[in-house]
C-alpha cells in the first residue's frame, strides 16, 4: 500500500507502474473471508448454491419437499432461456412443473469437474430427423471457453448465436432422463420390486401393481447413490411425445422482475465492498499518460484510485480496447463524481487519432472495388450482363451500431491470495474465469463466477473488457471487494460494435424482368462477424449466373456480435435490391420473389414459399390502403442454403410517412416456421416482438459515428431508443411446422423490417434510400 | 449531512450529501435496488420513482428535492407481486431482460392513477420510458388490463 507517496512520484510513476500501483490511503478495513461474503445471499440472486441435499445429477437436486433445482448453463438476458433450459430438463425428468427452481450451474465446477460420459455421445445429422439431436456444437478443445470446452461438466456455458435451445436441447433432455431413471432406480431400491414396473410422472413414481406411490423427494438421496442407470433407459422423447416442451408457458423469471427483487450485477452487495468509477480511453488502442490523484484525493468518500492497462488481447479475443483509471469510493456516486473532476491525460495512438466515419467509409468503398475474396462464381454473370435487356445496380450501405443494453457494465470482484470470486451478468462465464485467472496468477479451480440476470445482452456481455476491467481493479486491492460499475458513457467505450457495412449489387434483366446475372459484392471491417451471410454459397433467389465477392479493410474500432451479426445488414442488402427488381420489373414484390424461390433447387424452397404466401394473406396483401399507407414484404431465412438446421420466416409490414415525413410502422404479419417444434412458443413470439422493435431502430434511428478515432453517440440522447409511441399497434403472429430443426430465434428475426420500411418509403414517397437509418433523410412528399 | 426522506411509507435517515441524485440515496443508503441506474442524464426511465405522487426520473434530480414528499419505489408498490399493475405485467409475461420494468411499472401506475381509463395515445404521451428489449407490445396490452383489474 503507497501512503506516503508524494505527488511528484504519483505523476512519474503512473505510466511505469499500469495496473499494479495503487494511490492513494488504502488499507482494507479488514480481510473478508469469502465464506463469510457468500453468507448472505438474497432471495431474487440466481447464482449457483451447494445444494443442501445430494444432487441426483450435475443438472438436478430434488428436496424433500419435491422443489426441484434445475442448474441452467446459459445466462438470462431476456431470451427466455432460464424457462426454455428448465423445461426441457423437466420434460424427460417428469417433474411437477410448479415445484421447478432454476439456478444458474456453476462455472467453478465445471473447472474442476469433467463431464459425465453418458452425456458425450451426442448424435449428429439431426437436421432432419425428428429423434435426432439436431447438431449441437461444443466448439474446439479451447480452453478460454470462447467456443465451449468439450469435455468440461457443463462443456459450454456461453451464451451466443441464438443457440440455447439449438445445443442444449439434446444434452438436456437427457439429463432429465439421466435423473428421472435414478429416482426409478431408488423407488425399486426401496420396494425391492423390478424397476420396469414403475412409472413416474408428476414428481411421483408409481407402482400399479402394488398401488404404492412416492414422491421424488422422497427418494432423492437414494437416487444420488444409485449407479448410472442402463444407457438404453436413457433416450430422448422425440417432438411427437412432448407434453410441457411446445407448450407456452410464462417466464419463471417474470415474477421478481415485476417487483424489482431479481439482482442483477449492478445490485450485488457484499460485506466490505467499494466502489469503483471507470474512464478509459475514449480512443480504442489508447491509454493513461498521467492523473492527479491529488486533486480529489480529499472528497467525500474517496480511497484510491489506480490505472489499469489495456486488457491483454488474448482475454478479449484479441481485441484491442483502451487503458484507463478508476477511482474507488464508499459509494459509487462519490467514486464517479471524483473521477469527473480528477484530470487525467491519454496517450493516443495518432493514427487512430485522425479516424472519422467518412474516411472510413471511404476506405469501404476503395476495398469493395478490389478483387476482393470471390465466393461464389456460377454461370457467366459478366455474359449475362452484355445479354440483358436491363441493368439495375445499388449501394447500400449499414453504419456502426451500438448493442446498447440497458443495464451498464459492471462486476463486484474479491480477489484473495488464493481465491477469486466474481458476481457478474455474463453471457460467457468459462472465458471470465480464463481471464481472472489469468490476471490474478490463482487456478480456475479456485475462481467462483457467481452469475446474475443480465439486463439485456445482445452479443454484449462476453465480448470484454467488463469483467476484465473489474478484475484488474480488485487485484490491485486484494482483500476488499471491489464494485465496479460503468456509467452510459463509458459503457458505449467498453464494447465492441456491429461492423458498418457497404454492398454493391447489381442484376442483369431479361425482357421479361427476371434476373438472369447478379454480382454481390459485400465489405466489412476485418474481424466483422457473419462477414458473408445471407449471400454464400448461393443467391438464395433464382439467378442463372451468380457473383458473390466479399472485401475487407481494417479499422482500429473493435467489433463484435451484435444481435444479428452481418446477417441484419446483408438481409437489408438483399431483400431491399429485390424490391428494386421488382420494381424495374412492373412486377409484385411479394410475387416476384415468390416466383425466383419457385424456380430454386433449394431444399426448403417450399417453406419459403409457404412464408410468404401465409405473411401475404395475413396481410390483406394487394388490398387498398390510404394514401400515405403501404405494405412491404420481405423474407427472413439463416440456413436456407443447405440441408441443415434452418430458420425461416416472412413478414409483411406496414407503414405510414406523412408528409412531414414521420414513419409509423402501423402493423407487422409475421409467418414463422416452428421446425419439429418449438420448444416455448410465448418466448419465440416476445424474442419475434422484440426484434421488430430492434431493427426498426436500426432502421429508423440508430448509427454510431466516429470522430477523432472515439464513438460520438455514447448515451441514449445521441443513439436514441424507439418509445411506446412508435411501437407497432398490431402485431399477429402465425406458426407453420417444418421438417427440420430450427437454428434459433435471438437475434436474426425481424430483419425484414429494414428493407420493408425502405420500400414502404419509396411506394409513398418516391424516394430510395439505400443508407441506413432512414430517419437522417428528407422524408417528407407532398 | 443528514436529512429525512420518507420512502415506501417509513421515515429512512439518510447520511449523505443532499445533491446526491435521489437514485443513488434510494440504491445505496435506503439500500432498495429495484429502482435501475441506466443512462444518468433522465433519458431512459429506468430511475423512474413516484415523488409526491408524480412519476420523476431519480437519476436526475437532488434527494433534497424529495425532502418532506413521500417517495415510492417498485418495492413499495405492493410486498408480493399482487398490484394490479403488477398482475397484468405477469398476465401478459411482459418482462425480457426487466431491467427498465420497474421504472416502466411505476410510469404506468402514475399513469393509471390520473387516467384510470388510458387511451393509447395517453399511453404513448406519458409512459416515455425506454425498453430495449422491445417489449412495447405487451407493455401496452398490460396497461389496458390493469386498468380494468383496477376499475373493478
Amino acid at each position: 500500500m503507497n501512503t506516503d507517496v508524494t505527488r511528484r512520484e504519483f505523476l512519474a510513476t503512473v505510466a511505469a507502474a499500469q495496473g499494479a500501483f495503487v494511490l492513494g490511503f488504502w488499507m482494507p478495513e479488514k480481510a473478508h473471508a469469502q465464506t463469510q461474503t457468500l453468507a448472505s445471499t438474497p432471495p431474487g440472486a440466481a447464482w449457483y448454491e451447494e445444494p443442501a441435499t445430494p444432487e441426483v445429477n450435475a443438472w438436478i437436486v430434488v428436496a424433500p419437499d419435491d422443489t426441484v433445482t434445475i442448474r441452467i448453463a446459459q445466462t438470462e438476458l431476456g431470451q427466455g432461456v432460464w424457462t426454455s433450459n428448465a423445461m426441457m430438463v423437466c420434460e424427460e425428468l417428469q417433474c411437477d412443473w410448479t415445484k421447478v427452481r432454476p439456478q444458474y450451474a456453476s462455472a467453478n465446477r465445471d473447472a474442476r469437474e469433467k463431464a459425465p460420459a453418458w452425456t458425450l455421445a451426442v448424435p449428429g445429422n439431426g437436421a432432419t430427423d425428428a429423434r435426432g439431436g439436431g447438431v449441437p456444437t461444443f466448439g474446439t478443445r479451447d480452453r478460454t471457453g470462447v467456443a465451449g470446452i468439450p469435455d468440461s461438466l457443463y462443456r459450454r456455458m456461453r451464451t451466443n448465436a441464438a443457440s440455447s435451445v439449438k445445443d442444449g436441447r439434446y444434452y438436456l433432455q437427457l439429463a432429465g432422463a439421466e435423473a428421472r431413471e435414478r429416482l426409478l432406480l431408488a423407488a425399486a431400491e426401496l420396494w425391492n420390486v423390478p424397476v420396469a414396473e414403475l412409472t413416474a410422472k408428476n414428481s411421483i413414481i408409481t407402482h400399479a401393481r402394488s398401488g404404492r406411490t412416492v414422491t421424488y423427494g422422497h427418494v432423492a438421496q437414494r437416487a444420488a447413490q444409485t449407479p448410472h442407470p442402463h444407457p438404453e433407459t436413457i433416450t430422448i422423447k422425440p417432438p411427437d411425445q412432448w407434453t410441457l416442451m411446445g407448450t407456452e408457458q410464462k417466464n419463471l423469471d417474470v415474477p421478481l422482475k415485476v417487483t424489482g427483487q431479481t439482482v442483477y450485477g449492478i445490485d450485488v452487495r457484499v460485506p466490505g465492498m467499494k466502489w469503483a468509477a471507470v474512464k478509459a480511453c475514449p480512443v480504442y488502442g489508447g491509454d493513461v499518460k498521467r492523473f492527479d490523484f491529488e486533486a480529489v484525493r480529499h472528497m467525500p468518500g474517496v480511497r484510491s484510485a489506480v490505472p489499469f492497462p489495456i486488457p491483454d488481447p488474448a482475454l478479449t479475443r484479441g481485441r484491442i480496447f483502451s487503458g484507463g483509471v478508476a477511482v474507488i469510493a464508499d459509494s459509487w456516486y462519490q467514486a464517479k463524481t471524483a473521477i469527473d473532476r480528477m484530470p487525467i491525460e491519454w496517450t493516443i495512438p495518432p493514427e487512430h487519432a485522425a479516424v472519422n466515419t467518412a474516411m472510413m467509409r471511404d476506405a469501404l468503398l476503395t476495398a469493395i472495388d478490389q478483387p476482393g475474396q470471390v465466393r461464389v462464381n456460377q454461370g457467366d454473370v459478366d455474359a449475362g450482363f452484355a445479354h440483358a435487356a436491363k441493368i439495375v445496380e445499388a449501394t447500400y450501405s449499414t453504419p456502426y451500431l451500438a448493442r446498447a443494453r440497458m443495464e451498464p457494465g459492471n462486476a463486484t470482484v474479491l480477489v484473495t491470495n488464493d481465491r477469486v470470486d466474481i458476481w457478474i451478468g455474463d453471457q460467457s462465464p468459462q472465458e471470465t474465469r480464463f481471464s481472472a485467472s489469468k490476471i490474478t496468477g490463482i487456478p480456475e479451480q479456485n475462481v467462483y463466477v457467481h452469475l446474475c440476470h443480465l439486463g439485456g445482452g445482445f452479443g454484449r456481455n462476453g465480448n470484454g473488457p467488463q469483467a476484465e476491467h473489474a478484475i484488474m481493479i480488485a487485484n490491485a486491492h486484494r482483500g476488499t471487494p471491489i464494485h465496479m460499475l460503468w456509467t452510459r458513457e463509458q459503457d458505449f467505450i467498453g464494447t465492441t460494435y456491429r461492423a458498418m457495412g457497404i454492398a454493391r449489387l447489381k442484376a442483369g434483366l431479361d425482357a421479361e424482368g427476371w434476373p438472369i446475372a447478379l454480382d454481390v459484392r459485400t465489405c466489412m471491417q476485418r474481424d466483422g462477424f457473419g462477414p458473408e451471410a445471407s449471400f454464400d454459397v448461393t443467391s438464395r433467389y433464382h439467378v442463372p449466373s451468380y457473383r458473390y465477392s466479399s472485401h475487407t479493410t481494417r479499422f482500429h474500432v473493435p467489433v463484435g456480435t451484435r444481435r444479428g451479426v452481418g446477417q441484419a445488414a446483408h438481409e437489408f442488402y438483399r431483400e431491399s435490391f429485390m424490391d428494386e427488381l421488382a420494381r424495374a420489373a412492373g412486377k409484385d414484390p411479394y410475387l416476384y420473389r415468390r416466383e425466383l424461390l419457385a424456380r430454386t433447387n433449394l431444399p426448403y424452397k417450399a417453406d419459403m414459399i409457404k412464408a410468404l404466401d401465409m405473411a401475404a394473406e395475413m396481410s390483406g396483401w394487394g388490398t387498398p390502403l390510404p394514401r400515405g399507407t403501404a405494405r412491404a414484404i420481405a423474407l427472413e431465412e439463416r440456413g436456407a442454403e443447405t440441408d441443415g438446421l434452418a430458420t425461416i420466416s416472412a413478414m409483411v409490414h406496414t407503414v405510414s410517412v406523412n408528409r412531414a415525413g414521420k414513419v409509423r410502422l402501423e402493423r407487422v404479419d409475421v409467418a414463422h416456421d416452428t421446425g419439429f417444434g418449438l420448444v416455448n412458443p410465448l418466448s419465440v413470439k416476445k424474442q419475434i416482438e422484440g426484434q421488430i422493435v430492434w431493427f426498426y431502430n436500426d432502421a429508423m434511428h440508430q448509427a454510431t459515428t466516429i470522430a477523432d478515432g472515439h464513438v460520438v453517440e455514447n448515451n441514449f440522447d445521441k443513439f436514441p431508443l424507439s418509445r411506446m409511441g412508435e411501437n407497432p399497434p398490431e402485431i399477429n403472429i402465425r406458426f407453420f411446422p417444418t421438417g427440420h430443426w430450427l437454428m434459433g430465434m435471438g437475434h436474426d428475426r425481424a430483419t425484414s423490417v429494414q428493407a420493408a420500411i425502405g420500400d414502404a418509403i419509396y411506394q409513398i414517397t418516391g424516394k430510395r434510400f439505400r443508407d441506413l437509418p432512414y430517419g437522417k433523410h428528407d422524408l417528407t412528399w407532398s | 449531512m443528514a436529512f429525512d426522506l420518507v420512502v415506501n411509507g417509513s421515515v429512512q435517515r439518510i447520511e449523505a450529501d443532499p445533491q446526491t441524485p435521489l437514485l443513488w440515496v434510494i440504491r445505496d443508503h435506503v439500500g432498495l435496488t429495484g429502482t435501475k441506474f441506466s443512462c444518468g442524464i433522465g433519458q431512459c426511465g429506468a430511475c423512474t420513482v413516484h415523488v409526491g405522487g408524480r412519476a420523476v426520473r431519480s437519476c436526475s434530480i437532488p434527494a433534497a428535492t424529495a425532502i418532506g414528499k413521500p417517495v415510492v419505489t417498485i418495492e413499495g408498490v405492493s410486498p408480493d407481486g399482487t398490484h394490479p399493475v403488477q398482475l397484468a405485467w405477469k398476465e401478459f409475461d411482459t418482462p425480457q431482460c426487466g431491467y427498465c420494468q420497474s421504472g416502466m411499472i411505476m410510469s404506468a401506475l402514475a399513469l393509471l392513477r390520473e387516467r384510470p381509463h388510458p387511451t393509447d395515445a395517453d399511453i404513448d404521451a406519458r409512459v416515455t420510458n425506454a425498453c430495449r428489449c422491445g417489449t412495447y407490445y405487451r407493455i401496452r396490452k398490460a396497461i389496458h388490463l390493469a386498468a380494468d383489474l383496477m376499475g373493478k
